[in-house]
């Protein structure tokens, strides 16, 4: 492995990992401000933007664009994240050449056609609606409110409904200046041509070079506390929990100790909450923990889903977990097991090439460095008990729960909620 | 391509299939277990039990406690899952290359001597009960189970691989045992592996393990032909937000590596990316449906092809003429050889990239080896090179007469 940096005319900076496997590139250019950035009243323009840019840019239009990629077998996404707007390209490396100078020409002279915009729209509608019909969105996007209210984090990327429906390409017009003014980072990786920097020019470039910079680790969205317990009417089979609290982002001192004790719960078939709740009771099939990496304060989220006749005791049981992490410390068995699944999982998440440019795109995109990952992996070794347990205090003291189900169900948990006392937690010390 | 492309194979004595391929680069290893032990092999009064045995062959073996494998692969930094089909089930565990040959070990223990404890028995089949309560909560996953029922009436793809819950709700160990008894013998198992394995000698422990001491049987003869029957029905499901129109088709089978080829050509060009002609038509000009997609799902008695149009139930007729008017046209024009080469470039580089991983390249291997294909990596690449806007209109085309398919619709409730 051998790696490249340098900057684009404008200030982009670009890594390039050169790999020996398929002759093929895997580029993303991350530029920070995703869905969290939508101006109020506009919850949903940033992934409207991401999909019309490719509808037409530079000289192509939007059929003439799809023809280029779609002919040389390549993939070229555009999307949209709560913390970023992501240009995703995936192509035979002898492609890269033709392929390769789209990235730019996407961000800098997208057409927004008023018709593609359109459609665009009433797909992302569309998608919203059909979200619907599925119980752990429902429960999912209760819990997002309850945490992040009309906060930056508090609305799906796709958008709002009533706000999203209005959009235009006025709209988008106004939002395309915004990228880059977080910086932006490109990462490439595979086996990309010696040439590479002649390809990473836009097509046309009426207005200069694009500007932008390597970002910076500003601090992200904050949490906002919401209802503690929300519920989702659903005629449903099962009760869908989730159980969350909002943390820290990325790159701050405690992440690593929650990262570990998400290792420690939820990943693999020896986690806790798979043994506790799966093994140990059959309470369900599906169990775990969803902590996505975020610049602002992530989500810890604890979910399972369990049938409505056994709503009440799967969520005794639930909450019990929450609060056994506020209580006990570790084992060091339980701490060493954690260490080597994170350790485990750094190694599953390198294994392609789309996979290594993600993540550390990712980690550039936080401000954080390239080698990040490897200086997390060190420092989990020194990690003890307490430090996990200090973090679970300091931020995991007064989760939310949201559930979703028959109305039996939701009742019986609401029980259960009630009389546990995480539903009602002595004020803890500072955070 | 700077990939080896030529699996190394070998045989044990007792018939079971070991094939490798070094991939020096890979951070982890891939074990890969297979055995035709797939829910078509289950006899009648045996629905489900072929998912609830991968369920139960984690909760321990003879020597291994409920937890211990899982425990054990996982403090090794690996980790492991297994998935059960109609036509096979495969165990596999990704592990950085340091524990491999344990993790090796514990596998081959696990698969081939599972416990079968009561108690954990009863624990499992409620997990199992929770895994069909969430994929019914799915409408979509009912409205597609409901698809494949009406699809393949006679045949065991029309069977929910997860099982009837009247059933499941009376299972009893022993009758695992003699499932387990039955099918996991040498003639329906192989193992793959891919990886860094460079002086790891796996092939030599299994050849000295558990597996080799197998006594030999003859193979599960070969699934009945596949034969899907057309039609057309309409339902209304609860909790659907925008209406379905799903239609399954029947194309050649996976041993028809040629034919595979030519149905994940014609399904490219009608329908993967925004220049194929449905999602052109449907969504980009008439702006009719939400999405569409369609699919080949391969399999060994008779691969599927199966579409999704998701659009408002008014929809629906429009719909679904255009996708006879698509199709007609397909019968009526030869397709421009730039559209060939378009499906043809996406479904090559589709396979390519599918061999930067371990996993999928044990595998693609794994599955090849089980079913008598011993093909080099590529074989799929050159079996592309082959077809002809001719020959795809002559061959292909014509299976995926609307008439052919069974079509089913379903509404919002």
């Amino acid at each position: 492995m051998n790696l490249e940096r340098f900057h684009l005319p404008g200030g982009c900076p670009v890594w390039v990992q050169r790999r020996s496997g398929p002759d093929l590139i895997s580029a993303k250019l991350l530029i920070p401000g995703g869905s969290a950035a939508d101006p109020p009243g506009s919850r949903g323009v940033t992934q409207l933007l991401a999909g019309v840019l490719t509808r037409g840019c530079g000289p192509l239009s939007g059929d003439q664009l799809a023809e280029l990629v779609e002919g040389r077998g390549a993939g070229l996404r555009c999307e949209t994240s709560e913390d970023a707007l992501i240009v995703s390209l995936k192509c035979a490396s002898s492609d890269s050449e033709a392929l390769l100078p789209l990235l730019l020409t996407l961000v800098q002279t997208p057409w927004l056609q008023p018709d593609q915009v359109t459609l665009e729209r009433d797909l992302n509608l569309q998608a919203l609606q059909r979200q619907r019909e599925d119980p752990f969105q429902l429960a999912h996007d209760q819990l997002r409110h309850q945490l992040y209210g009309q906060g930056p984090y508090g609305h799906d990327p796709l958008g709002v409904e009533g706000e999203l429906g209005r959009l235009g390409p006025g709209d988008l017009a106004a939002r395309l200046p915004d990228l880059g003014l977080q910086g932006a980072v490109l990462v490439i990786c595979g086996q990309p041509p010696g040439a590479l920097k002649e390809w990473l020019t836009p097509l046309d470039q009426p207005q200069g070079p694009w500007k932008t910079f390597a970002p910076h680790q500003n601090p992200g969205p904050a949490g906002e506390g919401g209802e503690r317990l929300a519920l989702v009417p659903d005629e449903t089979e099962q009760l869908v929990l989730m159980l969350g609290a909002s943390t820290v982002p990325l790159g701050a001192p405690d992440a690593l100790a929650l990262r570990l004790l998400h290792c420690h719960l939820g990943i693999g078939m020896s986690s806790r909450l798979f043994v506790a709740l799966r093994e140990e009771h059959g309470l369900a099939y599906d169990v775990g923990v969803h902590a996505p990496a975020r610049r602002g304060a992530a989500p810890f989220v604890f979910h399972l889903s369990s049938s409505a006749d056994r709503a009440g005791e799967a969520t005794t049981r639930l909450l019990d977990e929450w609060q056994r992490l506020l209580e006990e410390p570790l084992t060091a068995a339980e701490l060493s097991l954690a260490v080597a699944k994170f350790r485990g999982q750094e190694a599953l998440g390198r294994q392609t090439c789309s996979q290594i440019a993600d993540r550390h795109a990712l980690l550039l995109s936080h401000g954080l460095d390239w080698d990040y990952a490897d200086g997390a992996l060190a420092k989990s070794r020194q990690l003890v008990p307490a430090d996990l347990l200090a973090a679970a205090r300091r931020w995991l003291a007064r989760p939310a729960l949201s559930l979703c189900g028959p109305a039996t169900a939701l009742a019986a948990a609401e029980r259960s909620w009630q009389r546990h006392r995480l539903s009602d937690p002595p004020a803890l010390a500072t955070r | 391509m700077a990939v080896a492309t030529e699996p190394s194979r070998s045989r044990l004595a007792n018939g079971v299939e070991v094939v490798h391929l070094e991939m020096a680069e890979a951070p982890v290893v891939c074990l890969d277990f297979w055995c035709k032990a797939g829910s078509r092999l289950e006899e009648p009064e045996e629905s489900g039990l072929a998912h609830f045995l991968e369920h139960m062959v984690f909760k321990g073996s003879r020597s291994l406690a409920p937890g211990e494998f899982d425990h054990r692969v996982e403090s090794l930094g690996g980790s492991s899952n297994a998935a059960t089909g109609f036509d096979d089930v495969h165990f596999h565990v990704l592990i950085p290359p340091e524990g491999a040959s344990e993790a090796l070990e514990l596998l081959l223990e696990l698969v081939l001597e599972p416990r079968l404890g009561d108690e954990d028995f009863q624990m499992e089949r409620q997990v199992v009960l929770e895994e069909l309560n969430q994929s019914e909560d799915q409408p979509e996953e009912v409205a597609f189970q409901t698809l494949l029922a009406l699809a393949c009436p006679n045949h065991s793809y029309g069977r929910a691989i997860l099982g009837e819950r009247s059933q499941l709700e009376g299972h009893q160990p022993a009758a695992m045992a003699s499932f387990h008894s039955r099918i996991y013998q040498p003639g329906n198992i192989s193992v793959a592996l891919a990886g860094p394995l460079d002086q790891l000698d796996l092939v030599e422990r299994i050849e000295a393990g558990p597996l080799a001491g197998l006594a030999t049987t003859a193979a599960t003869p070969p699934p009945a032909a596949l034969a899907l029957v057309a039609g057309r029905q309409q339902l209304e499901l609860p909790r659907l937000e925008a209406a379905r129109i799903l239609m399954a088709w029947q194309l050649p089978c996976a041993h028809d590596i040629d034919g595979v080829m030519g149905g994940d050509l014609i399904t490219t060009l009608l329908a993967e990316g925004r220049r194929s002609r449905l999602v052109t038509r449907l969504r980009e000009e008439l702006r009719l449906v939400e999405s569409i997609d369609l699919d080949l799902t391969v399999l060994e008695a008779g691969s599927l092809a199966l579409l999704e149009a998701v659009c408002a139930p008014a929809h629906v007729a429009a719909v679904e003429a255009e996708i006879g008017a698509i199709w007609r046209q397909l019968c009526d024009e030869l397709p421009g050889v730039a559209e060939l080469q378009r499906a043809q470039r996406l479904v090559a580089n589709g396979h390519r990239f599918s061999l930067e991983s371990a996993a999928s390249v044990a595998g693609l291997m794994g599955s090849n080896c089980l079913w008598g294909r011993p093909l080099p990596l590529d074989a799929p690449l050159l079996a592309i090179e082959q077809w002809t806007v001719d020959r795809l209109q002559e061959e292909i085309v014509p299976l995926l007469d609307p008439e052919r398919a069974f079509t089913l619709v379903a509404l919002p409730a």
